[in-house]
């Protein structure tokens, strides 16, 4: 009797070869850890498992379905932000290589693998999940995994403090998520995005009860993108993690929290059959779009001043990465295609600047013992390479020309006036100047502040300063030659509409 | 009036108490005590709403596990389990601002929930939900079972990791 | 359904109520004439020495969310069990995965000697310190003396 279900099921699994890639490397790292008890087999296999899965993943490009029964999606939208993670988990896999902080304390690095490998699982199915049933887990197994990684270092009394704030802020998030789901469930029938939409559609039904569970939901994920006012973890968990931890959350967490905000919007509150490419219709006059604006601009706005204050340079880039998140939100405001496809392109660039500014910050840590901004005086003549790196990411995260900070800034404020937010990108491009005071800030204690203290150059590995170049260059290329991300983006804003 | 409410209301009663009491608690032993009984409370409301494998569930994982982990978190923590709560950082304008915003969620819910006609599927003469829910958890949910299985590995590697004497 | 619980129910309330009368009406009947000989812990005759209060053994943690992860387990495989002869191999496989991926779980903190048992180290009092020579009294005489007058 249950033939025809089965069958899809078997038929699903030939979808989902990347995710069943990264599981079978997660249980190949287990029971290699357990065999061989090698740090480096470890971090050997775990790298390949990625590749392994980036190969299947570009094997299925192209697809645009749903499989196991209408709980995930396989679509061009879930594919671009798979190939995020994925790029994403290779540098934090290498980057870990070149952490010794994570190394000194004679630290087991197994378990450090499989979570990077379990939140990478997690993340992947939360890109593409359709089913709020399928979010909350996957959800959870991204959360579960990076609770536990930002403490990792748990001597560090930081860290451990970093991972329970984390724990606390998170479980309370959760359960508010949880409790709009049930809400929403109750008003509707159904888990299922898809049904939701067409239930809506087709029936009236009270618009405050949508509003506050729709609005219980999206605080869910905006904790995840750190948005404001739910952004509260975001300072002490990036200080206290293990600044691989802090790059890994700040670029591939947020993405997959984006992914699944744009998802879940797109297909529960707008109108599949009013909508065209170009803007897509809202139903039932909920504006969704001023609460989003209203997000982006607090995001935004704290991101930026509060970061002004900052002494420390790893909490100054927690709270930049708060300030994008702010900029990101604005690509949702605009509820368009072209709004989209800015979010994405903007994504790609922000994951080389953010990574990059991170690893040199890592390399500088461990050389002079210090993140703090006074304490990098004079260093861009002592270690010349990674500091004009830096300085190129700086620069990029302010978005200045020539590089693809710039191109994604252009991109975002280009879809925002081109649907008549006025206000909203010169609320943008104010932040943005703002920002350049405290990006600036580095920069100038790198360059303009000559230190007589005597100390010769500093030494770094030729690995460790490829891995900064190979992140580099391409920020500057992008800045130049943005057509291919911009025609790979553009192709990718298809999310499957149902059936 | 009939029987199916006056149940109800108790198990509400029992639910709404012992929260209470978790909340307002000194003592932490005595906050745990409470929570067992709001389980068992949220069980019994569970039963009324047919589902009966799940009222089962929550008394064994909720109360036989979970509250067992967390009295035996609070005797780890506590040198003393009659150890007091004490908050004293909380002023009078903490406690205005928190009941301002309590009553205010507490009206929109409220409204909310008297105002929005639930969806209200005929409910099936079961013998018991077991086997639907076995079905279902086969074909329908079978990638959530799945993921179910992977979260409850990472928990395991993660007590690994932190539980590890160093 | 619910008229099969609602015996579960009654059951509920007549054990509650049995207990709680017993207990009501002792506290009721009984004289309450507390002294400090009767008020004190019991120990086996002997005085208490020390506190009684000692650091709770950690092991008990882990092993109780080990338990909670296999009764999590416990509960996904009731249903399986009811349904799965209607589905066929295709349960039967997915069963396998997520058993086996639970039981690596379990190999992995074994391995790591996570469920291993820690005695823990009481502090027994010594001889030493309860039972002191002639010497030793004398040198504590004479120093209460020095700093006593």
């Amino acid at each position: 009797m249950y033939n025809a279900v089965v069958n899809e099921l078997i038929g699903s699994l030939g979808l989902i070869k990347p995710e069943l890639a990264l599981l079978v490397t997660f249980v190949v790292v287990i029971i290699a850890d357990l065999i061989f008890k090698n740090n480096k087999v470890n971090l050997g296999l775990s790298i390949l498992g990625t590749i392994v899965s980036g190969i299947f993943l570009i094997g299925m490009s192209g697809t645009n379905t749903s499989a196991f029964a209408n709980l995930i999606a396989v679509d061009p939208f879930s594919e671009f932000f798979k190939y995020l993670i994925l790029i994403s988990t290779l540098i934090v896999l290498v980057m870990s290589e070149f952490s010794e902080e994570l190394h000194n304390r004679d630290v087991w690095m197994g378990e450090y693998y499989m979570l990077v490998l379990g939140m990478a699982l997690g993340m992947f199915l939360l890109a593409g999940a359709t089913n709020l049933i399928m979010i909350y887990l996957a959800l959870e197994t991204m959360s579960m995994s990076s609770y536990i990684l930002s403490g990792y270092t748990k001597e560090i009394k930081r860290s451990s403090e970093a991972s329970l704030k984390y724990v606390i802020f998170g479980s309370l998030s959760s359960g508010i998520m949880i409790y709009g789901m049930s809400i929403l469930f109750g008003m509707t029938g159904s888990l299922d995005l898809y049904a939701i939409q067409s239930y809506l559609a087709a029936n009236g039904f009270f618009q405050p009860a949508i509003f506050i569970s729709g609005l219980m939901v999206i605080a869910g994920f905006a904790y995840k993108i750190s948005a404001v006012p739910f952004h509260f973890w975001t300072p002490d968990v990036y200080e206290g993690s293990p600044i691989t931890i802090t790059a890994y959350l700040s670029v591939a967490s947020k993405a997959a929290g984006f992914a699944v905000l744009v998802r879940f919007i797109k297909l529960t509150f707008f109108d599949a059959a009013g909508s065209s490419d170009e803007s897509w219709i809202m139903m039932n006059s909920i504006p969704w779009d001023m609460v989003l604006a209203v997000l982006a601009v607090a995001t935004m706005t704290l991101g930026n001043i509060v970061a002004l204050w900052q002494s420390n340079v790893k909490r100054m880039l927690a709270y930049s990465s708060i300030a994008h998140a702010g900029y990101l939100l604005m690509g949702i405001v605009v509820m368009t295609n072209t709004g989209l496809m800015s979010i994405l392109v903007y994504f790609f660039f922000y994951l080389l600047m953010n990574f990059g500014a991170f690893i040199v910050v890592m390399l500088f840590a461990h050389k002079i013992g210090s993140e703090e901004m006074d304490d990098y005086e004079g260093i861009g003549y002592q270690a010349p390479v990674l500091a004009s790196l830096l300085t190129l990411f700086l620069v990029s995260l302010t978005g200045l020309p020539p590089t693809a900070g710039f191109i994604g800034k252009l991109v975002l404020f280009g879809a925002v006036l081109d649907s008549g937010w006025y206000w909203l990108a010169v609320i943008g491009v104010l932040n943005s100047v703002v920002s350049l005071y405290y990006y600036a800030k580095v920069v100038r204690n790198m360059w303009l502040r000559k230190v007589d203290n005597g100390k010769g150059t500093l030494k770094f590995s030729i690995q460790s300063q490829a891995l900064v170049m190979v992140l580099g260059i391409p920020t500057l290329v992008f800045g130049l030659f943005f057509g291919p991300i911009m025609r790979w983006a553009e192709h990718s804003v298809r999310i499957f509409l149902g059936n | 009036m009939n029987w199916y409410n006056i149940v109800f209301y108790l198990f509400a009663l029992i639910v709404l108490v012992s929260a209470a009491g978790v909340v307002f608690s000194r003592k932490m032993m005595y906050a745990a005590f409470s929570l067992l009984f709001t389980f068992f409370g949220v069980a019994g409301l569970y039963v009324l709403l047919n589902a009966d494998f799940i009222a089962v569930t929550q008394i064994m994982v909720y109360i036989g596990g979970i509250l067992i982990l967390i009295i035996f978190g609070v005797m780890l923590t506590s040198k003393f389990t009659d150890l007091e709560i004490k908050s004293g950082t909380t002023g009078t304008v903490q406690y205005v601002l928190a009941g301002i915003s309590t009553i205010i969620v507490a009206a929109a819910l409220i409204i909310m929930y008297l105002n929005v006609d639930w969806v209200q599927n005929p409910v099936p003469e079961l013998e018991s939900t077991v086997k639907p829910i076995g079905i279902l958890l086969m074909t329908k949910y079978f990638l959530a079972f799945q993921v179910a299985a992977i979260l409850l590995l990472l928990a395991f590697i993660g007590a690994a990791k932190i539980a590890r004497r160093k | 359904m619910l008229i099969d619980y609602s015996v579960v129910l009654v059951y509920l309330i007549v054990g509650v109520l049995f207990v709680a009368a017993g207990i009501v009406t002792a506290a009721l009947i009984r004289p309450s004439r507390p002294n400090p000989r009767k008020n004190s812990t019991y120990e086996s005759g002997e005085e208490p020495i020390g506190s009684p209060w000692i650091q709770f053994n950690n092991r008990f943690y882990i092993i109780a969310l080990a338990f909670i992860i296999f009764d999590v387990e416990l509960v996904m495989l009731f249903p399986w069990a009811t349904a799965f002869k209607e589905i066929g191999w295709f349960a039967f496989w997915g069963m396998i995965v997520f058993a086996f991926i639970l039981a690596l779980g379990l190999a992995y903190d074994w391995a790591k000697g996570l469920l291993d048992w820690e005695k823990p180290n009481p502090q027994i009092p010594s001889l030493d310190e309860l039972v002191i020579t002639r010497e030793q009294y004398l040198d504590e005489l004479k120093k209460k003396e020095q700093t006593g007058n």
